[in-house]
C-alpha cells in the first residue's frame, strides 16, 4: 500500500470512529459557524535554519464533554486547514509555500490545557524558485514564477491552551512530523516545530 | 471610480508596467548570480560569480556523491581564480539544494553528466554562444567529468581533474596505498603507533572488494589526512568560505543520493578505458599524499587521456584536496590552463 493510500484511510478511519463515538452530549448543535470557527497564526520551523509563518482557521465540527469525579473533560473533533510561508536565510533556494488540511483531535481539561493530535492528509508543499531556465534538448527557455509541487502531508502532536467565550482563544505548540514526496528520487521527512495563537472574533 | 482614483490607478499601472519592462541589468566584470538548472524533472542551483568579461566559464563538479558546489567558493578559487573568469558553483542532482519531483529511475549517472551538459547550454543561451566553458571535476567530480565529456566535449574548451575517480573499482587500490602510506610514515619516524593502528585496520578487511569495508577504508583515508598534517606532511588545509552554508536539505539531500547511487551500481563505474575518447586540452591535478583517490590514478589518468595537449602537476605538500592544503600554487596552474587554452 502506497503511503498517500495509508494516510488517507487513517484519516477516515478517524474520521468514522470520532463520528459514532461523539453521539451523546454535543454541545456545539446551538453556536453559530463563525462562533466556531477559530482563526490562528504563528511561527513554524525547525529554529535553527528553516523559518515560516502560517496562518489558518480550525472549525470545531463535534464535541462532547464527560464529567470526571469533579473535572470536566472536554473532547473536540475539529476541521482545519492552513497556510504558510517557510524560507531558509542563509539559502536563497529553499522558499516555500505550503499548505495542508486535516482534523484535530483535541483534549482540554477543566483549565483548559489542552492536548493536540493532527492528521494532515492533504498537504501541498511549492517550492519557490529563483531565476530558473527549463532546458529540454537543445531548447532553453526562461520559466516564469519558477516552483515545484510535491505531495506533502504531516501528523502533528502538541500541548496548548484553550481559552472559551475569549477573543484570543490560546496558544498551542505542536511537533509535526511532515513529508514530501516524491522528492529527489526518495521521500523528504523532516520535523518542525509549530507555535501560534487562536482567535475567535464572535466571541466576547 | 473618482478622477483621482482613475489617476493613481493609472499611476501605479504604469510604473509597475515600467518596472516589469526594465531589462535586468547583469555586471559581467564581477557575476553574482543564482541560477535554477531545471532539467529532467529537477532544480538544480548553479551559483556563478567572478569576471565574465570574457565569458569564460570554469564550471566546478563537486566531490561526493553529496557535497555542494558552495563548499568550493575557498581560499584563492575565490580571490583569485574568480579574478580571472567566472566559476560556476553546480549543485548536482538530488545534491546541495538541489530538488525535484522524480523518482529513483531518474537518477544516474547517465542523468547526472546530461545534468551538466544542460547547464552548459544555459551557459550559452544567458551569456552568449561564443562562451568558453572549462570542466574541474573533484573526487566524485571526477567520475562525472568524464561521463559527460564522453556524451559530448564539444561544449568544453578543457577538462580539469583534481584527483578524480575516473573509477570506483578501486578497493585494492586504496587498501595498497593505505599500507604503503602507513609503511612510509613508519620508515620516517612520524605517529609510529598511530600509523601501526591504521595497518591492523586495513588488515582486518576482507581481501576482496567489501561495501562496508570500502567505507571503513575510505573513512580512515579522510582520517589520515590530520595526522598528516599534524606530521607536516601535508600542509595545513584551509577553507575562508565568507558566506554562511546552513541547509538540512543538503545534509539530506547527502545521504540520500549516496544510498541511491550505491544500489544503483556506483562501485561498478569504470571510464578508464574510455579516458582515450576525451581529446580537449586536458590538465591533471594532484595530491602527492591522496589516498582516498591514490596517487596511483593521476599516472593512469595522465596516460590514458587522449588529448594532444595535457599536463599533469602533482602538488607535493597535499593529500585529496591541494585546493584547500596548497591554494596559491592550485590557482595558478588553473588559471594559467584556463589562460592557455580559452
Amino acid at each position: 500500500m502506497k503511503l498517500r493510500d495509508l494516510v488517507l484511510r487513517s484519516f477516515f478511519v478517524l474520521i468514522l470512529f470520532t463520528n459514532t463515538n461523539l453521539k451523546a452530549q454535543k454541545q456545539t448543535g446551538t453556536s453559530s459557524f463563525l462562533e466556531r470557527t477559530d482563526f490562528k497564526i504563528g511561527y513554524f520551523g525547525n529554529l535553527l535554519v528553516n523559518h515560516g509563518a502560517n496562518t489558518g482557521v480550525e472549525y470545531l465540527w463535534k464535541g462532547k464533554t464527560k464529567e470526571k469525579r469533579q473535572k470536566t473533560i472536554h473532547h473536540h473533533l475539529l476541521l482545519h486547514g492552513s497556510i504558510g510561508y517557510t524560507t531558509n536565510f542563509f539559502m536563497e533556494t529553499e522558499n516555500g509555500l505550503s499548505t495542508y488540511f486535516g482534523g484535530i483531535l483535541r483534549r482540554v481539561n477543566s483549565k483548559g490545557r489542552l492536548l493536540n493530535l493532527e492528521l494532515n492528509p492533504i498537504g501541498y508543499y511549492r517550492s519557490l524558485l529563483p531565476k530558473t531556465y527549463k532546458v529540454d534538448g537543445n531548447q532553453v527557455s526562461k520559466v516564469r514564477m519558477a516552483g515545484r509541487g510535491y505531495y506533502a502531508p504531516s501528523i502533528a502532536f502538541g500541548i496548548g491552551k484553550y481559552r472559551k467565550g475569549k477573543t484570543r482563544t490560546g496558544w498551542y505548540l505542536n511537533l509535526r512530523y511532515f513529508i514530501r514526496t516524491p522528492f529527489n528520487g526518495n521521500t523528504f521527512k523532516m520535523i518542525e516545530l509549530e507555535y501560534g495563537h487562536r482567535f475567535n472574533f464572535k466571541k466576547k | 471610480m473618482n478622477l483621482n482614483t482613475l489617476k493613481l490607478t493609472l499611476i501605479v499601472l504604469t510604473a509597475l508596467s515600467i518596472l516589469s519592462c526594465t531589462k535586468e541589468e547583469v555586471n559581467l566584470n564581477n557575476l553574482n548570480e543564482t541560477l535554477i538548472i531545471r532539467h529532467k524533472k529537477a532544480d538544480m542551483p548553479a551559483y556563478i560569480h567572478g569576471n565574465a568579461s570574457e565569458k569564460v566559464f570554469l564550471i566546478v563538479l563537486h566531490g561526493g556523491p553529496g557535497g555542494n558546489g558552495l563548499q568550493y567558493r575557498i581560499n584563492t578559487i575565490q580571490g583569485e581564480i574568480e579574478k580571472n573568469n567566472a566559476v560556476v558553483y553546480f549543485d548536482q542532482r538530488g545534491s546541495g539544494t538541489s530538488q525535484g519531483s522524480y523518482s529513483k529511475n531518474d537518477v544516474s549517472i547517465d542523468v547526472m553528466a546530461e545534468d551538466i551538459l544542460a547547464l552548459a547550454k544555459v551557459i550559452r543561451s544567458k551569456y552568449g554562444e561564443d562562451s568558453k566553458l572549462f570542466l574541474m571535476g573533484h573526487s566524485w567530480g571526477g567520475t562525472l567529468g568524464p561521463a559527460a565529456l564522453l556524451k559530448d566535449q564539444s561544449e568544453f574548451s578543457g577538462w580539469i581533474d583534481v584527483d578524480g575517480a575516473h573509477s570506483w573499482k578501486s578497493y585494492n587500490k586504496v587498501k595498497n596505498a593505505l599500507l604503503a602510506k602507513a609503511n612510509e610514515q613508519i620508515a620516517s619516524g612520524n605517529s609510529i603507533d598511530y600509523w601501526k593502528g591504521l595497518i591492523s585496520t586495513v588488515n582486518n578487511t576482507a581481501s576482496s572488494f567489501n561495501e562496508d569495508d570500502f567505507f571503513v577504508l575510505n573513512k580512515q583515508s579522510h582520517a589520515l589526512e590530520k595526522t598528516l598534517s599534524k606530521d607536516k606532511v601535508i600542509h595545513e588545509s584551509k577553507s575562508d568560505y565568507d558566506g554562511v552554508y546552513l541547509s538540512l536539505l543538503d545534509f539530506w539531500n547527502t545521504l540520500n543520493v549516496l544510498s541511491v547511487l550505491r544500489k544503483k551500481g556506483l562501485f561498478e563505474f569504470d571510464y578508464t578505458d574510455r579516458l582515450k575518447e576525451i581529446t580537449i586540452p586536458s590538465l591533471v591535478l594532484w595530491g602527492k599524499h591522496d589516498v582516498i583517490v591514490p596517487f596511483t590514478y593521476a599516472q593512469e589518468a595522465y596516460d590514458k587521456l587522449g588529448s594532444s595537449e595535457k599536463e599533469i602537476f602533482v602538488f607535493e605538500k597535499s593529500a585529496h584536496s591541494p585546493m584547500s592544503t596548497e591554494p596559491e600554487l592550485f590557482s595558478q596552474k588553473v588559471i594559467s590552463f584556463i589562460n592557455k587554452h580559452k
